[in-house]
C-alpha cells in the first residue's frame, strides 16, 4: 500500500514549503492571539462597525466575547484556511502531475510498485503535511494562549474545532490531487487544482458579506465548516464536517482510482 | 519459447496515427532489433508493454503475463531505458541511484558501480546540470543494475559519443551471451547489426518487415554476371570484387547492409 522509500523522498521535498508556511502561522497565530485584549476588541469592533463588508469577507465578525471566539472571528476565516490551501495546491500538484507532465513518472512506474501504491503514498505525503502543518497551528495556540491568557481558552473546544478545519484541509487536499491524478499537463491540473478551491474561497468571501451575495454559500464547501457551530456543538456543524470528511475520502479514492486507470504519455 | 509476444495490437490516434496490427515476439535469450523512423509507432508499442498504455485492442504479454494488468510483476526482472530520459532534477545521479535500488527493493552496488565505471560516468553531479549524454549513462546504469533478465530499450544510444556507443553494444552482447532477452528500438544500423538476430521494421505503425537479419539480406542480395576480355581479367576481377568466376564470366553479389533494407521500406514512396 505505500512505498517508504518515496514517502521519504516525497516528505524532504516537502519540507521547503512547510517551513515558510509554519512561520507565516507561527507569525499570525502568536500575534494574533496576544491581541486578545477586551480593550483591542471594541478597536476591532470598530473596524468591523466602520466597514462591515470587509471585515466580513475575511471572516472577521464583531462580538468575539471568549478567546475561542476571538481567535474563530481572526484566524479560522482567512490564515489556517489559505495558507495550508496553497501548500495543498502546490505539494498537490507537484505529487502526480508534474511527474507525468515532465516525464519523471517514468522512474516510478518502471518498478516493482504498482500504481496503487504510487497514488497512496502521494496521497500521504500530501495529508501528512497538512497534518502536520494543523497539530503545529494547534499546538502553537495552545502554548501561545495558554501562557497569555492563561485558564481562557477552552482546551476541548480548540481541539474540536481543529478536527473540523482538518476534515475542510482533507477535502481540499483531495481537490487538488484529484486534479493531479486527473490531468496529465500541469497546466490544466494547476487550473483546476488551484481555481476550484481559489473560487470557493472568493464565493465564502462574498457569503460572508451578506445580502444577497450569501446565495453564494451554497456554492462554496467552506460554509460546510463552521466553528461557531462546533464549539456550540450544533448539528448541523457537526454533520457538515462529516460531510467534508467523507469527500474527502471519495475524492481521494477516485484520484487513486483514476491514476491506476489511465495511460501514462511518459 | 516467446518471452515478449505482441499479439494484433492496435491503437488508433486518428489521421493514420497510431499503430495498427502489430505482431511479433521475442524469444528467450534473443536480441531483437526494432526500426523504424521517428513518429512510426516504436515508443507506442514499447509503452504499451511497459504497461504505461493500456491496450484497447489487440494483446501484449511478458513471460505470460499480461502486460497492462501485472505490470508490477513484470517490472521485477525488467530493465527499461525511456527515449526521453527524465529524472528528478534535484538528485544527484548517486542519489537517484540509491533511491531507486530501494525503491525497487534491489540494492545491487557492485554491479553499479561496475556499470558506472564501464561508462566513466560521475555521478555526484546534480541531474539538472548533466548533458545530454551523461543523463543517458545513468539512465544506462538505472536499467541495467538490478540484473534484469528482460531489458526493453527505446533507442539506448542516443546522445553518446561512438566510443560510448561501443561500450554500450559491448554490454548488450555481453547480456546477450548471459541469456537476456532484448528489445531495442534504434536508429543506429550500426549496433542493430552487430546485436540483434532478427528485426521488425515498422512504418506508419504496421510492422513492414520481420526477420533475421540474415533473411532480410537475402532478400536483397543482387547478382551482377558480367563478361570479360580474357580470362586473366576475368580471375583478377572476381580478386577484387569478390566474385566467382568461370571463363569468361564473372558473377559477383551485392550483400546489402541493413541500412539500405530499411531505405528500401522507408525511402521515396509513400
Amino acid at each position: 500500500m505505500m512505498n517508504w522509500t518515496l514517502y521519504k523522498h516525497e516528505m524532504k521535498g516537502s519540507i521547503r514549503l512547510l517551513v515558510i508556511f509554519l512561520a507565516v502561522i507561527t507569525l499570525y497565530v502568536s500575534v494574533i492571539i496576544r491581541m486578545y485584549d477586551p480593550e483591542l476588541i471594541k478597536t476591532l469592533d470598530g473596524f468591523v462597525e466602520a466597514m462591515p463588508e470587509i471585515m466580513a469577507a475575511v471572516g472577521m465578525s464583531a462580538g468575539a466575547a471568549s478567546l475561542m471566539g476571538f481567535m474563530i472571528s481572526y484566524l479560522y476565516g482567512f490564515i489556517l484556511l489559505v495558507f495550508p490551501m496553497i501548500f495543498y495546491i502546490l505539494r498537490g500538484n507537484g505529487l502526480i502531475a508534474k511527474y507525468v507532465d515532465k516525464g519523471s513518472m517514468v522512474s516510478l512506474v518502471a518498478a516493482p510498485v504498482k500504481r496503487r501504491t504510487i497514488a497512496f503514498t502521494q496521497m500521504a505525503v500530501l495529508c501528512s503535511g497538512g497534518l502536520i502543518l494543523l497539530i503545529y497551528a494547534t499546538g502553537l495556540e495552545l502554548v501561545v494562549a495558554q501562557s497569555s491568557f492563561p485558564g481562557e481558552l477552552v482546551v476541548g473546544d480548540l481541539l474540536r474545532v481543529n478536527a473540523g478545519l482538518l476534515c475542510l484541509h482533507l477535502f481540499i487536499a483531495a481537490i487538488c490531487f484529484l486534479s493531479s491524478c486527473l490531468f496529465s499537463d500541469t497546466k490544466y491540473s494547476i487550473a483546476f487544482g488551484a481555481g476550484i478551491p481559489t473560487l470557493m474561497y472568493i464565493l465564502q468571501m462574498l457569503a460572508n458579506v451578506g445580502g444577497a451575495a450569501e446565495k453564494a454559500k451554497y456554492f462554496t464547501v467552506f460554509t460546510l465548516f463552521d466553528p461557531q457551530g462546533i464549539v456550540e456543538g450544533t448539528a448541523s456543524s457537526i454533520a457538515g464536517a462529516g460531510i467534508l470528511l467523507g469527500g474527502a475520502v471519495l475524492l481521494f479514492l477516485a484520484a487513486v482510482l483514476i491514476f491506476q486507470k489511465k495511460d501514462l504519455w511518459i | 519459447m516467446s518471452v515478449i509476444k505482441i499479439e494484433d495490437l492496435t491503437r488508433d490516434y486518428g489521421e493514420k496515427k497510431g499503430i495498427f496490427h502489430v505482431s511479433f515476439e521475442v524469444e528467450q535469450g534473443e536480441v531483437f532489433g526494432f526500426l523504424g523512423p521517428n513518429g512510426a509507432g516504436k515508443t507506442t508499442t514499447i509503452r504499451h508493454l511497459m504497461g504505461f498504455l493500456r491496450a484497447k485492442s489487440g494483446r501484449c504479454t511478458i513471460d505470460g503475463l499480461d502486460c497492462w494488468k501485472d505490470s508490477d510483476r513484470i517490472q521485477k526482472r525488467l530493465g527499461y531505458i525511456p527515449g526521453e530520459i527524465s529524472f528528478f532534477d534535484d538528485m544527484t545521479g548517486t542519489e537517484l541511484l540509491q533511491f531507486l535500488g530501494k525503491y525497487r527493493k534491489s540494492p545491487s552496488d557492485t554491479r553499479k558501480n561496475h556499470l558506472m565505471e564501464c561508462f566513466e560516468l560521475n555521478p555526484h553531479v546534480k541531474i539538472k546540470k548533466m548533458s545530454k549524454g551523461m543523463k543517458q549513462k545513468l539512465g544506462i546504469v538505472a536499467a541495467f543494475m538490478h540484473d534484469p533478465d528482460i531489458l526493453i530499450l527505446d533507442e539506448p544510444t542516443s546522445g553518446l559519443d561512438p566510443l560510448m556507443q561501443n561500450r554500450f553494444i559491448e554490454l548488450v552482447e555481453e547480456e546477450k551471451k548471459r541469456g537476456k532477452t532484448i528489445l531495442m528500438s534504434s536508429h543506429m544500423f550500426e549496433e542493430v547489426e552487430r546485436t540483434c538476430q532478427r528485426v521488425g521494421m515498422i512504418r506508419e505503425g504496421k510492422i513492414v518487415a520481420l526477420d533475421s537479419v540474415e533473411k532480410l539480406r537475402e532478400q536483397y542480395v543482387r547478382p551482377y554476371t558480367v563478361t570479360l576480355a580474357t580470362p586473366e581479367l576475368a580471375q583478377d576481377f572476381a580478386k577484387d570484387f569478390g566474385g566467382v568466376s568461370s571463363g569468361l564470366r564473372v558473377t559477383v553479389t551485392t550483400k546489402q547492409s541493413l541500412e539500405d533494407i530499411f531505405m528500401h521500406y522507408y525511402g521515396g514512396e509513400k
